[in-house]
């Protein structure tokens, strides 16, 4: 897809060299340390010290990311560790523990590990701790209390965005959605306040911030406000050059920053995804560019050409095969973000395409030159098919989920749901389903999508339902449904939360008024075409998420608008910028609006920069960050408006977000996991 | 005008100059050898306090108790009063941004910053407290010291101290020791050289190496401000020099002294000064020396390119002559810069003769305006600053092309360094120490001098941030002034307002320390940065506006962080007040405490009345219960939580029923023998008693749980098919009526592999069309049954179908229906 194409603007690779180099440099620094221990060694600069990481499970895959094992080893890693069940051992003289500051509870742990570590060992150990991506003053506070903070040399190492892709920018904060929704816990917002700081740090303030929701609005006030104290700071910190503190000016290259907050549109996380990449994650799970496969499923596949890029983790048992989803891949680029329909055919090109390659390798009459040629291509070919190999069979038994009679049923119940027919038509199918014993999270996801698209569901029916659930999947889940409750994604339909209701919430909205969307946005779209797509709702198959269509209502008006009033003639398009034009339908969904320009403080400063950079006419481009989570099939839309986008105006689209969701994890955040007795 | 090499000495084959910096410092009543005075690096404060190893009269007048911090012109910069009470002062030191150490007997350190009186102690451990410490070294960021057993503690930063032990070293009598500071050692961490009985040993953290040494005892050793020589004083009165890692030895000079020196320090890398009461010794590379006699007693402050003498007289500054001066003043020189430097004089002689001159170098004439910009920067006379800046721009100007920057920085640097070197200011610092140091540094060590005026005025000059320098004038302003709180603050926030980037925290934290609470509340009003305000509010006791100020800067850690010092001073019940009308410190809090702190959770949501949370939390409880007793009890009490209010009936039922299960479970794990029921939800439960055959107990659960007819007759159906008990499954068929359709069963019985069986539920598929009833005998393979479902509904086309699909005898059949519907037509 053309959002392949390099993006420049945005320069990813060098994000991801950034947290390299940090983390390796931390590492180094406990080297110095360690060679004092290594007695017998001769010449010392020759010697890396050996230690052990003690690594936060979440932080591992994050860190696999952008760094090899390999290198870890060279660094001078011995084991890794999980900072989990206390079991740190005494190995190394070293211990270097590598965990997320936020959290009181990993300081907790932390300290509990040094100090059952220097309990038992007869060494002395150096501890080492590297918070990411900042140490924070609750961590030092619980270090203290236990005894521990005197005991270890503490670094930071600033990992905030990390590219997935060129295009995809992520905190990777898997409790982001938790955290935010459930436990109305706004940590991830200054979070990602501070990552959209740098940035604007390095490329220049956003000149227009635009968003919707009412946590948008908070993160917009922080930007703002951080600019305000990034002056000051930069003034005061002595570590500081003095340039930086000339202030900010606006940025030449990014032309605007598009904030979602997820709970605008909590029915697209809902929906089952319906795109290549979609659907692996929701049957196998993609964390960090990798998923898990048990090899069976990939039968005789051989593995990947090239070895999975930087797993921090050992390999795990011989059912389960990791496999890298990323543009390292010879054709998942090209299948990733296609329409699961589509896939069959691509697969059946591509493999004639091989096999004709490989009939040409065997042709008898060849010149030498001829010959070269081919024997130049060979890893690519063998690359290929390799991919090819991995790929049909993760397709086939794709194939053989969605054909199955529970899948249908449950996508005929999340179609009819997102196309606005009437919901309690639907409830018999949804009961049959619980009666089927289909797993909980496919219940509740549906449950939830009826309860977010109505605002609510009528009490009656949802304590008809809820009484199901607690019988079919256990009196537990009494605790669920109560998340799910808080997190506002099933709630029982109240008289008062209409969208014309006088006593909305000052900040906006409380409630959206989605059979609007479907006339304001046409975000159901019956005629769609899931080959060479056109409409972002190729991605479920006639629904067009609300999050990308507002996106697209800043930067593709006259395309909305025209979609929108068909019959009409598509002369009277909304001009302008921001939300302009559709001011209407904003006021319509829930939450809060928010349009902010951004100024520099010194009008020459700016107005130089933008000259200095007008000469080399770079491609501008819009930023969209998703706060609380986006899903693969967002990805896959958003890539398809770039790519319009790019076509026409020359512009394109860099994702950011807080981290990959999908319904399972959405909901599956709100699921008791325990079980009586246990 | 005296010649530039007048205090030129030459030692070996090298030039050492010996500049006067500043005369008549201190009233000649004040007997010097009797203190201690250390110097700060790059020509910075003098701390002098009197040497305690001494016996001297307490009363006499002149006799100090402080320490006092001067300039090196003798300029008391501050006092420092000395507190008895921690055991005797063992060293005073300083660190390169000019903080003051000070440590006792007992390891007590006290590290004043910026020449404020105000300090920051800590200790060097159990250790140094019990064996005391005997004597301390100073590097640039940190020092080591000796401990009464022989043991080093080395401090390596200041900023957050950590005092490391180093390995054991001999025992024995130190006689003398030195440190090679981290930067210039290859394991990066500070090394130490002591000298014990004839032989120098060198401790890390690691180990303790014996370098084999047989020429001592070492009376001295000093360690090269690079790092690379170490100079040794033996027993003997000779000086050694070798390199530091003892592998190589340089030079050899035998002092012919019976004393040993009172000091041994390096004046830069390449020569090392002896200093006896009046008379230092200069031993140059190759064992050349060279003294200089004085009229009192000096003290040698070494710095990284020289080396300070003090006498009660003068402030010398001792150096090598830096290449570029020696290049124009060597007597006879006739490199092109000197030569250039005569053909000004000839100019401003009118003489014909310096065009001449300028005809003979003109092919290095750009060379020669670059030395003679160099050795500008060198001379400490004003004079000799614009006679070599005056060639310099002489030769420029005959140049076609010359680059002039370095030309005018240096006339800029120049300016500074004369400005600085004033006496009442008092900081001599040569070119190459400026450079080392840093403009920034430099403006910061004015302000510690409360030079406002000129701190700014350098500022601007140079075009560096002012806005430190405001802020350290506010808040001596605030420590000073005795005028009543209002003016101070509306002076200091007249003054500083309109300035970019102005602290007004480091303000009202002085006004805190200062005693100042309100002035200090009012002034932080004007802080930008609310992560700022917080720490400074909480400890003046505005709890709930630094709550607030938290919640506003949005930073969850800070929040975080003000509630867990809240909770710390509050009682419970004041806390949750103050939460309960913040909703996101509240959340702050419950999210927290579900991880950490459930009793806190509990008071929590009793003390705000949230009936509901209290009692999952309860439920949560009770899921964390092992045994079945546990858990029943939990689930009481929750459910008698919610009992009293109407509108939670739906949960109190949902409760009361997990209760009844968990009953049923434990009498059939009982009855059942082994198989494992609790917990199983209510479904699960029955499909297992299903699947066991335990039909009755089955209708049991269904009755007492209210379990719809839909739901019991999928599980039923499910169990029966996983059980494979087809003689039951045949006799629901016979059955008239479905809860659930047919349709199911034929589905689920044929997924199981039985054909037979499925078949039987075909013909009850009435509400199907033919079509589908067609296919599902397809499916049983039954192609025969197909048809004649076919032939029941005249469907040629189907018929025609099936008959591709039959063999043998049913293609006959099939055959022959199609004849049948032949005929009716």
């Amino acid at each position: 897809m053309a959002a392949h194409s390099a993006v420049k603007a945005i320069n990813t690779p060098e994000i991801t060299e950034k947290a390299r180099r940090g983390l390796l440099q931390l590492l180094e620094a406990v080297s110095a340390l360690g060679l004092l221990a290594s007695e017998y060694s001769i010449d010392r600069k020759q010697v890396r010290g050996k230690k052990n990481l003690v690594i936060e499970r979440s932080l591992a895959g994050t860190i696999g990311l952008f760094v090899k094992f390999s290198t870890l080893q060279e660094y001078g890693v011995d084991k890794i560790f999980f900072l989990e069940n206390h079991n740190v051992d005494s190995s190394q003289r070293n211990i270097i523990f590598l965990c997320r500051g936020e959290s009181a509870k990993t300081a907790q742990t932390v300290a509990e590990q040094i100090k059952l570590v220097r309990s038992e060992s007869q060494t002395e150990h150096e501890f080492t701790i590297i918070w990411a991506p900042r140490r924070t003053r609750v961590a030092d506070m619980v270090l203290e209390e236990q005894g521990a903070l005197g005991e270890a040399t503490i670094h930071e190492l600033p990992l905030h965005f990390i590219p997935l892709e060129q295009d995809v920018l992520s905190l990777e904060l898997d409790t982001a959605f938790n955290n935010l929704y459930l436990r109305k816990d706004p940590t991830c917002i200054f979070a990602s306040a501070q990552a959209l700081m740098l940035l604007q740090k390095q490329y220049g303030l956003f000149p227009r911030i635009l968003g919707k929701g009412d946590n948008a609005k908070r993160l917009a006030d922080l930007l703002q406000k951080m600019r305000s104290e990034e002056d000051v700071n930069a003034a005061s910190d002595t570590n500081n050059s003095y340039l930086t503190s000339f202030g900010l000016t606006p940025s030449s290259v990014i032309e605007d920053l598009i904030i979602i907050d997820r709970d605008v549109d909590f029915p697209t996380v809902l929906s089952t995804q319906l795109t290549y990449e979609g659907l692996i994650d929701e049957n196998y799970s993609i964390s960090n560019n990798q998923t898990e496969v048990d090899t069976s499923v990939l039968g005789g596949a051989p593995a990947q050409s090239q070895p999975p890029n930087g797993t921090t983790q050992a390999p795990t048992g011989a059912t389960k095969r990791k496999i890298q989803l990323d543009t390292t891949d010879k054709l998942y680029p090209s299948l990733r973000d296609a329409n699961f329909a589509t896939i069959g055919p691509t697969l059946n090109r591509t493999a004639r395409r091989l096999q004709s390659d490989q009939q040409d390798i065997h042709k008898q009459d060849q010149s030498i030159a001829d010959l070269k040629t081919f024997v130049s291509k060979l890893p690519t070919y063998q690359a290929e098919q390799a991919s090819l190999k991995i790929h049909t069979s993760l397709a086939e038994d794709i194939m053989r989920i969605t054909r199955t009679e529970l899948f249908t049923s449950m996508l005929e119940v999340q179609q009819n749901l997102l196309a606005g027919s009437d919901p309690t038509a639907m409830h018999e199918n949804i009961e049959e389903l619980i009666a089927r014993d289909v797993p909980l999270k496919t219940v509740l996801r549906l449950l939830c999508l009826e309860s977010c698209l109505s605002n609510g569901i009528r009490s009656r029916d949802l304590e008809n339902f809820k009484r199901l659930i607690l019988q079919a999947y256990g009196f537990q889940h009494i605790l669920t449904l109560a998340n799910l409750e808080k997190t506002g994604l099933l709630v029982p339909r109240e008289s008062h939360r209409g969208y014309l209701n006088p006593i909305g919430t000052a900040a906006g909205q409380s409630a959206t008024d989605w059979n609007a969307m479907r006339k304001g946005l046409q975000i159901w779209v019956d005629d769609v075409t899931e080959e060479d797509p056109t409409d972002p709702a190729y991605v479920f198959s006639g629904y067009a998420s609300l999050s990308v269509r507002l996106v697209q209502c800043v930067l593709q008006k006259s395309y909305v608008y025209n979609l929108v009033n068909q019959p009409k003639q598509p002369s009277s398009a909304p001009t302008g910028t921001g939300w302009k034009g559709f001011e209407d339908v904003l006021s319509r969904i829930r939450g809060a609006t928010v349009d902010v320009v951004q100024k520099g403080h010194d009008a020459d400063a700016s107005h130089a920069r933008k000259t200095l950079r007008g000469s080399k006419e770079g491609p501008k481009l819009s930023l969209v960050f998703f706060l609380g989570g986006i899903t693969f099939a967002e990805i896959a839309a958003l890539r398809l408006v770039s790519s319009q986008l790019e076509e026409k105006e020359g512009r394109r689209l860099v994702i950011a977000t807080t981290g990959m969701l999908n319904g399972g994890r959405a909901v599956g955040t709100a699921v008791e996991e325990r079980e009586f007795g246990a | 005008m005296s010649k530039a090499t007048a205090d030129w000495r030459r030692v070996g084959d090298r030039f050492y100059r010996k500049t006067n910096l500043y005369t008549s410092l201190f009233p000649p009543d004040l007997e010097l050898e009797n203190y201690v005075v250390v110097g700060a690096p790059y020509s910075g404060a003098i701390a002098l306090y009197r040497d305690e190893s001494q016996i001297f009269r307490s009363n006499q007048p002149g006799v100090k108790a402080n320490i006092d911090i001067y300039s090196c012109a003798g300029t008391l910069i501050r006092q420092i009063p000395r507190d008895r009470s921690q055991g005797t002062l063992i060293a005073v030191g300083w660190s390169e941004d000019e903080t003051l150490l000070v440590v006792t007997e007992h390891g007590q350190v006290k590290t004043y910053t910026d020449l404020s009186p105000d300090f920051t102690p800590f200790t060097l451990g159990h250790e140094a407290s019990s064996h005391g410490v005997k004597s301390c070294r100073f590097y640039s960021t940190g020092f080591v010291a000796l401990l009464g057993n022989n043991r080093f503690v080395s401090v390596p930063s200041y900023h957050e101290p950590r005092p490391q032990t180093l390995a054991p070293a001999p025992p024995g009598e130190v006689i003398s020791w030195a440190v090679i500071p981290p930067e210039h050692t290859s394991s990066r961490s500070v090394e130490v050289l002591l000298a014990v009985d004839r032989t120098v040993h060198v401790v890390d953290a690691a180990e303790c190496e014996d370098r084999g040494l047989q020429a001592g005892p070492f009376r001295h050793i000093a360690v090269s401000p690079n790092g690379k020589f170490v100079a040794l004083y033996t027993d003997d009165g000779k000086v050694w020099v070798i390199s530091s890692d003892f592998q190589e030895r340089f030079s050899e000079y035998d002092s012919r002294v019976k004393t040993p020196p009172k000091d041994l320090q390096w004046c830069g890398n390449n020569a090392v000064a002896l200093a006896w009461e009046d008379e230092i010794h200069l031993v140059g590379p190759s064992g050349a020396a060279t003294k200089f006699e004085y009229d009192g007693f000096v003290h040698l402050m070494p710095d990284a390119d020289g080396i300070r003498v003090l006498t009660n007289e003068v402030c010398d500054f001792l150096q090598k002559v830096p290449d570029e001066t020696e290049e124009v003043f060597r007597l006879g020189s006739s490199s092109p810069a000197s030569v250039l430097v005569d053909a000004v004089e000839m100019l401003e002689k009118k003489s014909p003769k310096a065009d001449d001159n300028i005809q003979l170098i003109r092919a290095n004439l750009d060379e020669a305006v670059d030395v003679c910009v160099r050795a500008a920067g060198q001379e400490y006379s004003v004079h000799r600053q614009k006679q070599l800046l005056k060639a310099a721009s002489f030769g420029k100007s005959v140049l076609d092309l010359y680059n002039s920057d370095d030309y005018v920085d240096m006339t800029e640097v120049l300016r500074v360094l004369n400005a600085v070197r004033f006496y009442e200011v008092g900081i001599p610092l040569s070119y190459d120490q400026y450079i080392r140091l840093t403009p920034e540094r430099l403006v910061q060590r004015l302000v510690n001098r409360h030079e406002y005026l000129l701190a700014l005025k350098i500022s601007e000059f140079l075009r560096l941030p002012v806005d430190r320098i405001y802020v350290s004038w506010a808040r001596e302003k605030v420590r000073s002034s005795s005028t009543d709180e209002d003016t101070i603050v509306s002076s200091i926030v007249d003054k500083l307002h309109g300035q970019r980037g102005i602290s007004f925290e480091a303000v009202a934290r002085a006004a805190y320390d200062d005693g100042r609470e309100k002035v200090a509340i009012q002034l932080l009003e004007h802080e930008p940065r609310a992560g700022k305000q917080v720490p400074l509010l909480l400890k003046v006791g505005e709890d709930s506006l630094a709550l607030d100020k938290a919640l506003e800067s949005g930073d969850t850690d800070l929040i975080f962080w003000v509630l867990l010092n809240l909770k710390k001073k509050m009682p419970l019940s004041t806390f949750f007040r103050t939460i309960n009308s913040r909703p996101v410190a509240s959340a702050i809090v419950e999210a927290s405490a579900i991880d950490q702190d459930r009793d806190l959770l509990k008071d929590l949501y009793y003390q705000t009345d949230r009936l509901v949370d209290g009692s999952n939390l309860l439920l949560s409880e009770s899921l964390d219960s092992s045994d079945v007793n546990g858990s029943v009890d939990k689930l009481k009490s929750s459910a008698k939580l919610l009992r009293d209010s109407k509108e939670h009936a739906a949960q109190v039922g949902a409760l009361e029923d997990a209760v009844k299960l968990l009953r049923f479970q434990e009498a059939f794990e009982k009855d059942l023998g082994g198989e494992k029921f609790v917990g199983l939800s209510v479904m699960r439960t029955l499909g297992k008693l299903v699947e066991g055959g335990s039909m009755k107990r089955a209708e049991r659960v269904r009755g007492e749980f209210k379990v719809s007819e839909k739901s019991f007759a999928w599980v039923r159906l499910r169990s029966l098919v996983k059980r494979r008990d087809w003689r039951e499954l045949e006799e629901l068929s016979k059955q008239r009526k479905s809860a659930i359709s047919w349709e199911p069963y034929f589905n689920e019985i044929l997924g199981a592999g039985n054909p037979k069986v499925a078949a039987l539920y075909i013909p009850k598929c009435t509400h199907l069309a033919v079509n589908e009833r067609i296919e599902m005998w397809v499916k049983c393979g039954l192609v025969k049954a197909a048809a004649e479902e076919a032939l029941k509904a005249k469907d040629r086309g189907k018929l025609e179908e099936l008959r591709g699909m039959a063999t043998g005898g049913v293609g006959v059949e099939v055959e022959r229906m199609i004849g049948m519907l032949g005929k009716g037509r």
